[in-house]
């Protein structure tokens, strides 16, 4: 028998493991930025919204601005337009952007190499531009009134300053995270997959329903995850285009902040959009943890 | 069980033929391979067979009945392909039980046939599994099972097994083999390992850029190749350009002879039928490489313009590099223009001292 030494018989990875707080390191100044940028601003609103000072000049627990909030109408209209233009914009981005994804991913040829280019294209158009075109093709006296009055057809009752002017905007800005996300994920199902599904069987539609889209349900998770948290803490797009009132948290975050000049109600609006982005969010780093464990 | 007739089928990819005027009848329960390289046109034809391509020209009848304007979901066909295409978000019972769902099945009847048909393909006990809890050969096992679910009256194969590890494929081709003549299921497989094909195929269509080459029993693919493509393709096969004269093909090294017309021809004859013995004389070769493989030894031998030929002998252990040998072919064939002209058995070739000719040859 070979007698082995103690220093031979140290554990292989005892290496490994001298280097990992070289790889700390170089995550660091992120995490750090992230901490002072993100982490940061968060627990001080949180706490100066919580703790406020008395008239007597003494700092106490208070829910006071909470309260009212969740009290006042206007404010309730806000976030129940808010909460109702995120679902809508969800919907429709789905409805959308699954075709969109399922024919690029399907397809081949040059016809769907355009298709790809025009969804994607919003991506590369500024918010603000979009809403001014927005303005100028559905707008009153606009690009559609135009052309119908030319045919002589009535004026069509225009999105612009309803709640349906920043629907048609937000969805068509995010079309293009959206149709990449899901594409992503329609990647990883295969053709054989589908060729397999249709060999014992399934039609389209169930080839659809009971294959692809479990398949992809991280994807659609992620996609619409992205979207909604860009979506409820928007501002251009609902600020330009969204009726004065109710308004979405965005501008009224804004209008509070600057016209209202109440500052302290103002972070109380941004601290509960967090807390609705934050379930959101939860909703993602679910996703990613989960496809990750498997 | 079912027949299968297949006539005049092509297919068109623009310009390109991937499958070219291809006819066969596959008889009921009978295991046919669709042997080539990559580019031959064999998955694209059990592709049309199972309705994921259109044939451009031909007619395909199951049983009789025209198939081919049928979509695969209506086709009395169970496909199990190259990369097994479980489907991961379901578990082993609910991989193989989804066709039937889809029929509408009562649950008990599901559940009976998954349960057989699990144990049909060795795999009792793992309907609860993960997909990606099984090893690859299991994997296969499931999709394969999949198919035979649902009882199609025709199982193709596509390369089922081109990713498992050889100890593996030579196993589970067995298993399949037993579990189609079992349920004597008409099969068609594809593959481009010859060895796969020779032990499962009751009979072997050699293709080549999308034309049958050969349609045989594998002993007859194997003995009698059709053309220079099949004797080149199926095994190991030395194959070499030279011209008939006089009743005798020659060869710079060698000559043997030959009742054909005269012209150029190509000899093929196989490592096993072609012996070396220590040169009597100046020798008609030299031994160029020995490898040993324990049941028999491979020589590899170098004529005098440098080209090498094989040749299969029962042991390494008389023969060493630079030795000078004689080549003594046994049974051999002679191609020409694309067909056979002249096949010789062992007692029939006797090899002579070569006249100069101009040749080529390839091992």
């Amino acid at each position: 028998m070979t007698a082995v030494s103690q220093a031979s018989a140290r554990p292989l990875d005892q290496g490994e493991n001298r280097r990992r707080p070289y790889g700390l390191l170089l995550v660091a100044a992120p995490v750090l930025l992230v901490a002072w940028l993100v982490i940061w601003p968060i627990v001080s609103a949180v706490g100066r919204t919580l703790f406020q000072r008395s008239d007597e000049g003494a700092i106490e627990f208070t829910l006071d601005t909470y309260l009212f909030f969740f009290s006042d109408r206007y404010s309730l209209d806000n976030l129940t337009v808010t909460l109702w233009t995120t679902g809508m914009c969800a919907l429709l981005l789905f409805v959308i952007c699954l075709p969109i994804a399922l024919y690029l991913r399907f397809s081949a040829g040059r016809l769907p190499a355009y298709v790809q280019s025009l969804a994607i294209f919003p991506m590369f158009v500024p918010s603000i531009i979009l809403s001014y075109a927005f303005i100028r093709v559905l707008g009153p006296n606009g690009m559609v009134d135009i052309l119908l009055n030319a045919v002589g057809l009535p004026k069509i009752r225009t999105p612009y300053l309803t709640p349906w002017g920043p629907v048609i905007g937000l969805v068509w800005d995010n079309i293009p995270l959206t149709v990449l996300i899901l594409l992503s994920g329609l990647g990883n199902v295969s053709n054989q997959a589908i060729e397999a599904a249709r060999d014992v069987g399934a039609r389209w539609g169930q080839v659809l329903w009971h294959i692809i889209l479990p398949r992809i349900g991280n994807s659609i998770l992620v996609a619409l995850s992205f979207s909604v948290l860009g979506i409820f803490s928007s501002f251009t797009l609902p600020y330009v285009l969204g009726p004065a009132a109710p308004e979405m948290m965005g501008p009224f975050m804004q209008r509070t902040f600057r016209d209202v000049n109440d500052p302290q109600m103002a972070i109380t609006q941004a601290v509960i959009t967090f807390g609705f982005c934050i379930v959101f969010g939860l909703f993602y780093v679910r996703s990613v943890a989960r496809n990750q464990g498997k | 069980m079912a027949r299968l007739d297949i006539a005049n089928v092509s297919k068109l990819f623009g310009s390109t033929k991937a499958v070219d005027d291809f006819s066969i009848t596959v008889e009921d329960g009978e295991l046919v391979c669709l042997l080539g390289p990559s580019g031959s046109g064999k998955s694209t034809l059990l592709r049309m067979i199972g309705g994921f391509e259109k044939p451009t020209y031909g007619s395909m009848t199951i049983d009789g009945e025209e198939v081919i304007h049928l979509p695969p979901e209506k086709r009395p066909t169970g496909m199990v392909f190259q990369s097994h295409a479980l489907w991961s978000h379901m578990n082993v019972f609910k991989n193989i039980a989804f066709g039937l769902k889809l029929r509408r099945l009562p649950k008990a009847e599901i559940e009976r046939r998954v349960e057989a048909v699990l144990e049909l393909v060795g795999l009792s006990g793992y309907g609860q599994r993960l997909t990606h809890q099984l090893s690859g050969g299991q994997q296969q096992r499931v999709a394969l099972a999949r198919s035979l679910v649902l009882e199609p009256k025709i199982l193709l194969l596509d390369e089922p097994f081109a990713s498992l590890d050889q100890h593996l494929r030579e196993r589970l081709r067995e298993e399949v083999r037993d579990i189609q003549q079992r349920l004597k299921i008409t099969t068609l497989f594809v593959t481009h390992a010859q060895d796969e094909a020779l032990s499962v195929a009751d009979r072997i269509v050699v293709l080549r850029d999308g034309r049958t080459e050969q349609i045989a029993r594998p002993a007859e693919v194997y003995r009698e190749p059709a053309t220079p493509f099949v004797a080149g393709f199926i095994g190991q096969m030395n194959l070499v350009s030279g011209v008939v004269a006089d009743g005798r093909f020659g060869h710079s090294a060698f000559n043997v002879p030959a009742a054909v017309a005269d012209g150029p021809a190509t000899l093929a004859v196989r490592p096993e039928a072609l012996a070396i013995a220590p040169a009597s004389g100046a020798g008609m070769a030299h031994v160029h490489r020995v490898t040993d493989y324990g049941t028999h030894a491979m020589i590899d031998v170098e004529l005098p313009d440098g080209e090498r030929l094989k040749s299969m002998m029962p042991t390494a252990d008389q023969w060493t590099p630079m030795q000078k040998v004689d080549l003594v072919p046994g049974a051999f064939a002679l191609y020409r223009d694309n067909g056979v002209i002249y096949r010789a058995d062992a007692a029939l070739a006797l090899a002579k001292p070569a006249r100069k000719t101009r040749s080529t040859v390839h091992a």
